[in-house]
């Protein structure tokens, strides 16, 4: 019964929303946009430093400039997502790439997906130790192999037949990172092995991870994320970094990125899932990820933040934890850096 | 009510390769699995343990392409993804690229019961195994002679099924196997298991282990396990697209089910099947592809087994 009126009802209302001047935009009223983050978790002016906290700005003004100057010169949105997230890769304060997070043993494994919303791609790494741009390899997945997801020593052997050159693990590893890992697991001493591992405070730590999404002069939508995981996580451990659905996703007209507690990202197939309320409720993108944060994830307990952006422009950075590093910069003059609640 | 339906994978079978005798093993087996699940939900067992047994079933039978008889890797080993969801609370638990665990589906559910994570890789999840006190088998346990062969076909360029071990198969690699249920209390959960494609390079990822594209449960929705190309499944975030059509535009299980396989996945080129059931016990199969074993029994006397 529903689905013969669903598409005719859509288009409807399409027609209707058009009319009403609030439809699709033409071309040339739609804006080139970057929306960026570098992680979620307890960030407090009360854990930061002056320092510190310019610093942190400084890099995520890096990665924002550095995908937005893609846009700016024609380029495709998945290539500005991919220079924003590697600029954050070699950045060792983030939690990607260089200066990611240790597992339970010492060693970083990262994971990385990008998203093409216009064709429908994507490709995705997970457990790597030695692909010092996570986020190149999941994009030579997604172009050069019939795979959407490659995992641990494979996806290396595949990086290497691709002539990417592998650095040893100690490219990875920083001495915070090392400190970290020991407090994390004198803190997880005595706890139940089904708790999850907190996104702990941030004067040193964070949620990491790392992501991007952007609209083109095309109109074409593109999302990526890099991360390194939790401090102390289990060996071989995947988060909901490169499962797509999960902490990435794009599509015609949606694209999204996660940071936060992947296991309940995946359970709740949280980036899909918003452009799903998007698409068929008819939701303003605020509004689907409003519900997304502050019912769906926060009723499961699940912590952390998303970006979003919709095919018109719309731009959401939301989340339930105190902070997240975000930035969004687009062709109507906005450039914006915050970490805290409210905009700054 | 109380539903549980199962599949053997999706994908060419041609009647004309599938001799009599062959085809009686298949639907043997599938019978076992239907058989196992279903006494498990007859005594009042939950989905989640009716699912598990269902599709330990099939990995320990080898003519299908999970745990034993799996499809070997372009390097001919063994190497097993599975999942498992629990509708009632949105756990889950998921293993990939594992070689020694005998029941992947089991790792999986301990991965979600007893550690705080839902997907664990490769080495990393075999020491998890070992350190929940589950013992490793030898990569050899999982390769039979029939994978062995049809790897050399492969390999030479002979496009081969993975439902049909061959002897002189044609068509498009696929396997995995599945169930989905819904016990007494409307509780649902959903379970897949796979060794992947035929040929595929170590430490590719199906959709199978993937949250939302191969395995996905959720109480009052559906509960769905997919087989197919594993790589359309997981773009189009497949088994979680049908509970979000179901869920937010009202479509029925079979019309959003339709609209996955035969529109949005045949317009990516991907093919497959999907089996589902909702929350009041009710099940459906689909496929795109010219067959899937599969099989279907309910508490309101709704028995049966099908290929074609």
């Amino acid at each position: 019964m529903s689905r013969p009126l669903a598409r005719p009802l859509r288009c409807l209302l399409l027609a209707a929303a058009a009319l009403l001047g609030s439809g699709p935009l033409a071309a040339a009223d739609r804006p080139l946009v970057i929306v960026i983050h570098g992680g979620a978790g307890v960030i407090e002016r009360a854990h930061m430093s002056p320092e510190r906290e310019a610093s942190f700005r400084a890099g995520l003004a890096a990665a924002l400039d550095a995908g937005y100057a893609v846009l700016e010169h024609g380029g495709a949105a998945l290539d500005a997502v991919g220079a924003a997230v590697r600029t954050m890769e070699d950045d060792p304060q983030f939690n990607a790439g260089r200066g990611a997070v240790l597992n339970h043993d010492g060693l970083c494994e990262l994971d990385a997906a990008i998203m093409d919303g216009a064709a429908g791609r994507a490709g995705a790494v997970a457990g790597v130790h030695h692909v010092k741009n996570p986020i190149d390899l999941a994009r030579l997945v997604m172009d050069k192999s019939p795979h959407v997801l490659l995992a641990g020593q494979g996806a290396e052997e595949f990086a290497l037949s691709q002539g990417v050159v592998l650095v040893p693990e100690s490219y990875f590893i920083t001495p915070e990172r090392l400190r970290e890992l020991e407090e994390a697991k004198r803190a997880a001493a005595g706890r139940e092995p089904t708790a999850p591992l907190p996104i702990r405070p941030y004067a040193t730590k964070g949620m990491g991870t790392v992501g991007a999404v952007a609209l083109d002069a095309q109109g074409h939508l593109a999302a990526a994320t890099s991360t390194g995981g939790i401090t102390n996580k289990l060996y071989g451990r995947v988060g909901d970094t490169p499962i797509i659905g999960a902490g990435t996703y794009a599509d015609e007209s949606c694209a999204v990125s996660g940071t936060g507690q992947g296991e309940y990202y995946i359970r709740q197939v949280v980036a899909y899932d918003i452009c799903a309320m998007l698409e068929y409720q008819h939701r303003p993108l605020a509004k689907a990820v409003d519900v997304m944060m502050h019912d769906k994830l926060q009723r499961t307990g699940g912590e952390g933040g998303v970006i979003a952006l919709d095919k018109d422009g719309n731009t959401a950075m939301d989340f339930n934890s105190a902070g997240m590093h975000r930035g969004v910069r687009d062709s109507r003059g906005r450039r914006e850096i915050a970490m805290y609640r409210g905009s700054n | 009510m109380y539903a549980i339906a199962i599949h053997g994978g999706a994908g060419a079978v041609p009647r004309a390769t599938l001799l009599p005798a062959r085809e009686q093993r298949y639907r043997a087996g599938l019978e076992a699995a239907l058989d196992g699940g279903y006494a498990v939900l007859e005594r009042g067992g939950s989905s989640l343990d009716a699912v598990t047994e269902a599709v330990r079933i099939l990995e320990d039978d080898p003519v299908f392409n999970a745990g034993r008889g799996a499809a070997l890797t372009r390097e001919g080993a063994a190497e097993l993804d599975a999942a498992i969801m629990d509708g009632r609370n949105l756990r889950a638990g998921a293993v990939a690229s594992v070689r020694h665990v005998k029941n992947p589906v089991e790792l999986a559910r301990r991965v979600m019961e007893k550690s705080r994570h839902v997907l664990l890789v490769g080495p990393g999840a075999e020491e998890f195994a070992l350190e929940e006190g589950m013992a490793l088998v030898p990569n050899h346990y999982f390769r039979t002679p029939e994978r062995q062969v049809q790897l050399e076909h492969e390999q030479r360029g002979e496009r081969v099924s993975d439902l049909v071990p061959p002897t002189r198969a044609t068509e498009v690699p696929k396997g995995t196997v599945g169930a989905v249920a819904c016990d007494r209390d409307g509780n649902l959960a959903a379970a897949t298991s796979t060794g992947g494609m035929t040929n595929k390079r170590p430490g590719r990822v199906g959709d199978s282990p993937i949250i939302g594209a191969g395995t996905y449960a959720k109480n009052g929705v559906c509960a769905v396990s997919a087989t197919g190309h594993g790589e359309y499944f997981i773009r189009a975030v497949a088994a979680h697209h049908v509970c979000a059509a179901v869920e937010y535009r009202g479509l029925t299980l079979e019309a959003a089910m339709r609209e996955l396989l035969h529109d949005i996945l045949k317009g990516l080129g991907g093919d497959g099947g999907l089996i589902a059931v909702d929350g009041g016990g009710q099940i459906v199969m689909d496929f795109s592809t010219e067959g899937m074993y599969r099989g279907a029994r309910d508490s309101s006397g709704r028995n049966e087994l099908a290929i074609y």
